[in-house]
């Protein structure tokens, strides 16, 4: 019976349980994990090994590699987990309430919305400095109610959000290549490799709020899970089972567009790891669940390993992490969906 | 559970579909729902449901309105099996059931033992011990309605709502998800149905309630409801009704013209 895929734990008003296949798939994705964060801290100009690593962080290292792990490598490596992280999650949960693959925060124009925000705050900056990062925040709630409204809600079927989503994530392209083309050229260089993608530079001040962010998303998260499991059924269904289903949609798509945000603010607009991370997630953790945290981890783990790609393949000249996403991404997702067809 | 509708009314794109329909449920009965295509009777059963929000009137459940009820406590009175179910791909018969579970269930309370004791129980009830691991869409069209009414008997409700349980399936299997409807009803449960088939609906019935125009135009046992001119304003064709030779049912045989 159930005894054979999950294990379960009871105790006195309490049960939890949690599948075989899902346990090995998570620990599989974490040590997968940790291991490219290690070889990621070591990996620059200054090679050093994962024990060096590991000696560096934990304090008893010469002053200065302890420095540039401490205070270089290691909130880029954190930041490229965090957005990664957010957008795995963002697009798990879009494709989820959508029912649909091609549904994530690329695609219906919430990080198009988010990066939007950002350019906007440059045209009242005299310095032609980036403004805080909650405006990706504010950029990407705003798309969403914005997409709502046009499309008439969520409604039983995805498609309607998507199609219009797709049409404001265009709108909202033409409004940032508006706001390029009106800025200083000098100012404007910054927030396009910005609109790119890119990890360059991302220290401490970026990374605290995102982290705290990622965390409180993560909390609300927790107790929609359930409900959205029951999405692979009919609204109908789901309805009478006890779902309540409008109050749940509309929770889970503004924890969607604040994760896309979040990640918006930190790193820009990685493309395609939303997409993947979740379709390669699903198809690890088996029929019928929402795996929250192999689309987490596999996220984190594309966009460490793009930005880790983009530092070395052209050192000292870096590839920005959206455009190595990009490269790896597109012909990737036409495997997997051509591979899924050949099963079907 | 007794149920009682009264002066139920509800639109449906803004048109008036249901106008004032009143009528009482026994418990442990088989109530059956008839009438032509877009007569609202599908509308009736998703208002019973709370699927679908009423104008006007109200659905007791047991005296208590369900509409006044949360998702969580409505799902542990009413178990609904609406008329196009869908499953995750690839999911297997026993996972399935398991959803019928969702209702008692929370962050921490995620597989207690009458979770297991349930599910292990409608695999008995409906025959599917042998089928538990099978993918829900290698089984025959039978054994998938079957899969999906042991979800709802997982819910563990006094009361099954069921929308057309039998309209994709061959004789024989409508025959065996009808007998199995009967039995849940000798179990104890209330059971309302939606079926566009009279014939099927006099037979395992204990009620009908024949819906035309919005309106109750029938209510009562099959015998004394299901008559030529009952099926002349229904239909809007002529047949016989004839009573079958073992237990004096009506049968409808409509005359060739």
């Amino acid at each position: 019976m159930m005894g054979s895929r999950y294990w379960v734990w009871r105790g006195a008003g309490y049960s939890l349980r949690a599948s075989r296949r899902q346990l090995a798939v998570n620990f599989a994705s974490l040590i997968l994990l940790l291991g490219l964060a290690l070889f990621a801290l070591g990996w620059g100009d200054v090679k050093l090994a994962p024990d060096r690593v590991w000696v560096a962080l934990t304090g008893d290292a010469p002053g200065w590699q302890g420095f540039l792990l401490r205070e270089i490598r290691l909130p880029r490596v954190l930041a490229a987990l965090v957005v990664g992280a957010a957008l795995g999650l963002s697009g798990l949960l879009l494709q989820t309430l959508a029912r649909n693959r091609l549904a994530s925060p690329d695609m219906i124009g919430l990080n198009d919305g988010a990066t939007l925000a950002m350019a906007l705050t440059l045209l009242w900056s005299p310095a032609g400095l980036l403004g805080p990062w909650w405006m990706a925040l504010c950029g990407a709630l705003v798309t969403t109610l914005v997409i709502l409204a046009a499309a008439g809600g969520m409604g039983s079927q995805g498609y309607r959000v998507i199609v219009a989503g797709i049409a404001i994530a265009s709108l909202f392209k033409a409004g940032f290549e508006l706001v390029l083309a009106t800025l200083p050229v000098m100012h404007s260089s910054g927030i396009y490799v910005f609109s790119i993608g890119s990890l360059v530079g991302r220290g401490y001040p970026v990374l605290w709020p995102a982290l705290a962010g990622l965390g409180v998303l993560v909390l609300i998260l927790l107790p929609l899970a359930r409900g959205l499991g029951m999405l692979g059924l009919s609204d109908d269904m789901a309805q009478g089972l006890g779902v309540g289903l409008s109050r749940m949609q509309l929770a889970a798509l503004l924890v969607a567009a604040a994760l896309a945000g979040l990640a918006v603010s930190v790193a820009g607009p990685v493309g395609f790891v939303a997409i993947v991370a979740p379709i390669v997630a699903r198809r690890l953790a088996g029929p019928g669940c929402v795996p929250l945290c192999s689309a987490a981890s596999l996220g984190a783990f594309i966009v460490l390993l793009a930005d880790t790609l983009g530092r070395s393949v052209a050192a000292p000249a870096e590839v920005p992490a959206g455009v190595v996403t990009g490269v790896l991404g597109g012909p990737f997702l036409l495997w997997v969906l051509l591979a899924g067809k050949g099963r079907a | 559970m007794n149920i009682t509708v009264e002066q139920l009314r509800a639109d449906y794109r803004e048109r008036a579909v249901l106008a004032d329909l009143s009528f009482s449920i026994a418990s442990g009965e088989v109530l059956a729902i008839v009438g032509a295509n877009g007569c609202g009777k599908s509308t009736l059963l998703r208002a019973m449901a709370r699927l679908h929000r009423p104008a006007a009137g109200t659905v007791r459940v047991d005296g208590v309105d369900v509409w006044q009820l949360k998702p969580a406590e409505a799902a542990r009175r009413i178990g609904l099996l609406p008329q196009f179910p869908q499953a995750p791909a690839g999911i297997s018969v026993e996972a399935l059931i398991a959803f019928g579970r969702y209702p008692y269930q929370g962050l921490f309370r995620q597989w207690s033992r009458a979770d297991e004791a349930a599910v292990h129980e409608a695999l008995i009830e409906t025959d599917l011990v042998e089928l538990a691991q099978r993918p829900l869409d290698r089984l025959s069209g039978g054994q998938r309605q079957r899969a999906w009414l042991a979800m709802v008997l997982a819910q563990a409700t006094p009361v099954l709502m069921l929308d057309e349980p039998t309209s994709m399936l061959d004789l024989g299997h409508q025959v065996e998800v009808l007998s199995l409807v009967r039995r849940l009803a000798a179990g104890g449960r209330t059971v309302v149905m939606v079926l566009h088939d009279l014939a099927a609906a006099a037979r395992y019935a204990d009620t009908l309630v024949a819906i035309h125009d919005g309106r109750v135009l029938a209510h009562g046992a099959p015998r004394d409801v299901v008559t030529p001119g009952l099926i002349r304003t229904l239909y809007g064709i002529d047949a016989h009704v004839i009573p079958a030779p073992d237990d004096g049912a009506p049968v409808v045989v409509p005359m060739v013209s």
